[in-house]
């Protein structure tokens, strides 16, 4: 079972992350959840994303095979998914 | 082909300029004789890797700018931020330092022009600028985290494509104002700031647009640099403001400059008829090739078609001839020489702006046709500084048996060349810029009187 805190923690660091990002308007990092999606909500644009992926890769001191990001959802709990199954994968090596 | 009854005319200018907080202050520092070349801090973290130290570079606080650095010890900017608020973030996201420049120098092009939403966004408005080198700055950190760090490509960012490749100003500026027209780039080395205003001259004169944002760039990239020191072209052994020697016997290399000189093109009745204030009329375009199979070397022949060329029409006799001159040890002389054996030894004068701010490269052809148009507004010719002494010899080239131009030294020219601003009526100037490859421009440009 997941832990709900180590998800907020990650959504908290991923808001960072976010508001590093000059072409997110940073009013719309109000009230973000991980049903927030980053294409229709936040108006990301899409070349911003793998910005975004590799800036989380330095956040978390991680590294995404490319066939994550290739699966990787628009949904912020989609990234959290994968942060946490990233870190368990590395964990288990 | 030129349609009967197009003209066009210049309406609005822009960019960046070294030391400059704007063109109005560029202005002021022209005709005050001031150097804007300094000693450049960043050739000084390499003294033993550079010969060369003088600049005309711009720093990002300079124009307001700030770049974002996400990892401290890189220079590699992630983007930039305006603190002016004058470019969305957006348009940021995909401009390198000489994009933000360009766009900058649109939108002061643009309000001088004062052409509306609907003009600027038309099918009729185009878009054609470039910079002579390529997107160094951000290019190396994409190379550095690939090949040496070994790291995945996108750890080069999502932008290395739109902040570096070719034509990334004109499709900067493009997004930016939202025309519909044409959106290209001409690239021909130093000569890039005329020739892309001589092609938006060309499209508005065929019939094929009827409005144009052009010019040259190049953004401050120390890699630029590094190019030129290692040819040994650059001036070296001077104070700042003595580097740039166009004429001087002394002279020994040019100084590396950048920036950015942007301007508005229009046709001449449209902007007539709503009473834009039309800053020069262009009367003529012409650029050809020195065909001689020399990379670096200037052509005299080159030189002596480009003028017959210019003149085919019979409507150039100008008043101030504003060379190249960039102050390297060949090309000056040769350039001096071609223009008093195509138009006379006397009636003009010769200015090389060059003295003042250096070789701004891919700029230099659009910054310097900027102050001919400040030359024609203000009737002063701006100075040739530290053109202190002339030579009284021939030069090699001179010496050589199948010479067959001018055989008199530089001395015998003092009278064209002032080291001093020159008041007098300018109705017509002729803008001169050549690049690596042969590759020749010029533009005659006139009052509107």
């Amino acid at each position: 079972m997941e832990n709900a805190n180590e998800r907020k923690e990650i959504l908290d660091g991923l808001i960072e992350v976010l508001r590093t990002v000059r072409t997110i308007d940073p009013a719309r990092l109000e009230g973000v959840t991980e049903e927030t999606d980053f294409l229709t909500d936040m108006n990301t644009p899409s070349t911003e994303l793998i910005n975004i992926a590799a800036k989380v890769e330095q956040k978390f001191d991680i590294e995404f095979e490319d066939e994550d990001i290739d699966r990787m959802g628009s949904k912020v709990k989609d990234v959290i998914d994968l942060i946490i199954m990233v870190k368990e994968r590395g964990a288990n090596n | 082909m030129i349609v009967a009854g197009r003209k066009v005319a210049v309406v609005g200018m822009g960019g960046a300029f070294p030391t400059c907080k704007d063109l109005d202050d560029f202005d002021k520092k022209l005709f005050a004789g001031e150097s804007m070349i300094r000693e450049w801090p960043k050739t000084l973290q390499y003294p033993k890797q550079i010969r060369s130290t003088v600049a005309g570079y711009i720093t990002e606080p300079e124009m307001n700018l700030e770049a974002i650095h996400p990892v401290p010890e890189t220079e590699w900017p992630e983007t930039y931020v305006d603190h002016l608020g004058r470019i969305p973030d957006m348009n940021l996201s995909t401009a390198d330092l000489g994009c933000v420049w360009a766009m900058l120098g649109a939108q002061e092009s643009i309000a001088m022009a004062g052409w509306t939403k609907e003009e600027t966004e038309s099918e009729q408005t185009g878009v054609v600028i470039a910079s002579g080198g390529g997107g160094n700055v951000v290019s190396r950190h994409a190379w550095h985290a690939f090949y040496e760090l070994g790291k995945k490509t996108r750890m080069a960012g999502s932008h290395t494509v739109d902040r570096a490749m070719s034509y990334r100003e004109a499709a900067n500026v493009s997004c930016l104002i939202k025309n519909k027209g044409v959106c290209e780039s001409i690239i021909s080395a130093c000569a890039t700031g005329l020739g892309n205003i001589g092609y938006a001259y060309r499209l508005i004169r065929f019939g094929l647009q009827d409005r144009a944002i052009c010019g040259g760039v190049e953004g401050t990239a120390l890699e630029t640099f590094i190019g030129f020191d290692a040819m040994q072209v650059l001036s070296k052994g001077f104070a700042p403001a003595e580097s740039s020697r166009p004429f001087d016997i002394n002279r020994n290399g040019f100084v590396c400059s950048f920036g950015a000189g942007i301007v508005a093109l229009e046709e001449y009745e449209m902007a007539k008829a709503r009473g834009a204030n039309i800053l020069a009329v262009i009367d003529e375009y012409f650029n050809n090739s020195d065909g001689d199979g020399n990379m670096f070397y200037p052509s005299y022949d080159g030189q002596r078609r480009l003028w017959k060329g210019l003149m085919a029409g019979g409507n150039v006799k100008p008043d101030v001839v504003k060379v190249h001159g960039t102050a390297t040890p060949v090309g000056d002389i040769l350039e001096l020489v071609s223009v008093a054996e195509s138009i006379g030894e006397s009636g003009y004068h010769i200015t090389a702006p060059k003295s003042q701010f250096g070789h701004m490269l891919g700029a230099a052809g659009s910054v310097e046709f900027i102050t001919a148009l400040l030359m024609l507004k203000n009737q002063k010719v701006l100075p040739n500084k530290n053109s202190d002494t002339l030579n009284t010899e021939l030069e090699n080239f001179q010496k050589k048996p199948d010479w067959n131009g001018p055989t008199k030294p530089a001395s015998e020219y003092r009278h064209l060349i002032s080291q001093d601003i020159v008041d007098k009526e300018i109705n017509q100037i002729v803008c001169l810029n050549y690049g690596f490859g042969g590759t020749n421009s010029a533009m005659a440009i006139s009052r509107d009187i």
